[in-house]
């Protein structure tokens, strides 16, 4: 190729269209070597906003964050909850590998509140995660701006920008650079990049996320065949264990 | 002031005067003042007001205040009556008379103020002492009736409160202004900050989020600050490359505003608590307690917590939550809290439903029982 089209092909401005861009935003690794192959510039996104999409919470949606957000706040960054979906129980959370003294939990009560605390959070530059649930409080109504809103704050303070949402927005528009669609596939999670900058995802990744089966065996002991004891067995059981 | 031993320092008196005037203005004070070599003579002529009087020497000094009306003394009624007796109306005339008569005639401290503001006598004065409280108000030219507008006239008092902090060289973590009603009726908004602060925007930025959210009941006629909890400054030696420091201040700056707007029940940090029951192992709350983590081996625990707990449906001996829900682990039994009145027995177990929801619920094994949705894995 001509030198000097090889060197404008440089250019972190110009994308050619079969991979990824030349000079790629920084980003954080995801704990998930198979999930930053197909991330551009290889992890999460700093500066730039991110969406979780899942059909309902509870799947493994955190799971996908939880290596990242441990390796974050163990190098000393903060990471903030903007009005979480229900109250976080701290023993999970520091068994997943984060230092507590690391987390901020925002609940803000009224909807324009958290758009306002996830505004500010993102682009002050102190913060190296926000993980924003705007939905419920918006009664799923969020405002047609409010995501350009907090894609523009992420980029003034750089820091990592995570909104949990339905997967039925999957079909809306977004300014988010950064689209995955999450679902629960027994002890995994299935992984649709949705959108990304680069070459469009050509098929899914199935990711092995903490599930509580698999975090400390030694504890849990099945129930038999999955189906839950009659009554009789569980007084038995009780008894047992008294 | 005595401002000669200042004079090189702000670059002569023209650039000094100058500064005043600039601060003077921004705050939106008019103010009367003089200069002149002997303190009372510059009080003398600052109180006649009018044109700012200038004296650098003693004899321009000596011939202003010479055309100083005695009003502007502020003497005794008795002593002011007797001298309008005289038919005196200026120092000038006063400097006419033979002083030794003026002596006996109108008291010996009478002589001896005009004499050293004559500069013909030394004129001690004792050193301005720095408030140690700082506590300072302001009359609003107007009643304010939306609480935003008064940011416009708190600014003057941060910029009193950033002075007398610097002159200290301190920080405040506690201020509380008072929005006066009138009628001895009066609301207090206290603002912390989380670390202590001392530049204006800073503290601006702070009051202009909790004015946002404030409601004004019934018009302000006055503001008041006081400073609480002030603290010596600490200063960290600026270094070049290091993030941290201001990453630290930033994060600090942004907690105090969430703080201020949206009250401090609604920015929680998370510890761990040792206790068997799970809503009681996790502590939120805006103090932060902290207590280190001590789960190391402990069974699998969910992320969320789903306060209080949702009782669930029961179906051909199987938990429903949207279909049968599948039990993959338990039971695993907690029992505790006997002690203290929250006694809890519950058989845990953790379930996924048809959609591929990780969940723990638990068992009540006493009557009448029933199935709990208690937390989320996530």
């Amino acid at each position: 190729m001509h030198s000097a089209l090889n060197g404008a092909l440089q250019r972190g401005e110009i994308r050619r269209g079969d991979v990824f861009a030349v000079a790629p935003a920084p980003t954080f690794a995801t704990g998930f070597s198979r999930l930053d192959a197909e991330l551009p510039g290889g992890g999460w996104p700093r500066g730039a906003l991110t969406e979780l999409l899942t059909e309902h919470e509870g799947i493994g949606e955190l799971g996908l964050l939880l290596p990242a957000l441990a390796a974050l706040t163990h190098a000393g960054q903060t990471v903030v909850l903007i009005a979480p979906p229900h109250c976080a129980h701290a023993p999970a959370w520091a068994a997943a590998g984060i230092r507590l003294d690391g987390l901020r939990l925002v609940l803000p009560r009224r909807s324009r509140d958290a758009l306002w605390a996830g505004v500010e959070a993102l682009r002050c530059g102190g913060v190296a995660a926000t993980l924003l649930w705007l939905d419920a409080l918006f009664r799923s109504q969020l405002p047609a701006n409010s995501l350009r809103r907090l894609h523009v704050a992420a980029g003034e303070g750089g820091g990592g920008a995570f909104c949990f949402r339905s997967s039925r927005f999957a079909v809306e528009a977004s300014p988010a650079p950064l689209r995955l669609q999450l679902e629960s596939a027994g002890q995994q999670v299935r992984v649709n990049i949705l959108k990304r900058r680069g070459p469009p995802a050509r098929q899914s990744l199935l990711l092995d996320v903490a599930r509580p089966t698999t975090l400390s065996p030694g504890f849990s002991h099945a129930v038999a065949g999955a189906v839950l004891p009659d009554a009789t067995d569980l007084r038995q059981r009780n008894r047992v264990a008294a | 002031m005595e401002i000669s031993g200042s004079l090189r320092l702000f670059g002569g008196l023209p650039a000094l005067l100058r500064l005043v005037r600039e601060d003077l203005a921004a705050m939106n004070i008019v103010a009367h003042w003089a200069v002149a070599v002997t303190p009372l003579a510059a009080l003398w002529l600052a109180r006649t007001g009018g044109s700012e009087t200038i004296c650098r020497d003693l004899p321009a000094t000596r011939a202003a205040l010479a055309a100083v009306p005695l009003t502007a003394l502020e003497l005794t009624p008795p002593l002011a009556r007797r001298l309008e007796g005289f038919g005196l109306r200026r120092i000038g005339d006063l400097l006419a008379l033979p002083r030794a008569s003026l002596g006996a005639r109108l008291g010996k401290p009478f002589v001896i103020d005009l004499a050293r503001a004559m500069g013909e006598i030394a004129d001690p004065q004792t050193y301005f002492v720095f408030p140690e409280q700082f506590e300072q108000g302001l009359e609003l030219p107007a009643p304010v009736e939306v609480a935003p507008v008064l940011l416009f006239a708190a600014r003057r008092l941060i910029a009193a409160l950033a002075g007398w902090l610097a002159a200290r060289n301190a920080a405040v973590r506690e201020i509380d202004w008072l929005i006066d009603h009138g009628h001895g009726a009066s609301t207090s908004v206290p603002l912390a900050f989380s670390a202590p602060v001392h530049s204006v925007s800073r503290i601006e930025r702070v009051l202009k989020e909790r004015l946002d959210t404030l409601a004004l009941s019934v018009p302000a006629l006055a503001l008041r600050l006081s400073a609480r909890e002030v603290e010596p400054r600490e200063e960290h030696s600026l270094t070049l490359f290091d993030g941290a420091g201001q990453r630290h201040e930033v994060l600090a700056e942004l907690m105090d505003r969430l703080v201020a707007r949206l009250g401090p029940q609604a920015v929680q940090g998370l510890a761990c608590h040792a206790d068997h029951r799970p809503e009681l192992a996790s502590r939120a709350g805006p103090d932060k307690p902290c207590i280190k983590p001590t789960v190391t081996a402990s069974p699998p625990r969910p992320l969320w917590l789903v306060n209080p707990p949702e009782a669930l449906r029961e179906a051909h001996g199987r938990p429903q939550r949207g279909g049968p829900l599948t039990l993959l682990v338990g039971p695993e039994r907690i029992e505790s809290g006997w002690w203290d009145g929250g006694d809890a027995r519950r058989d845990y177990f953790i379930a996924v439903d048809s959609a591929g929801r990780w969940l723990w619920l638990f068992r009540d094994p006493r009557l009448p029982g029933g199935w709990f949705l208690h937390g989320m894995f996530a």
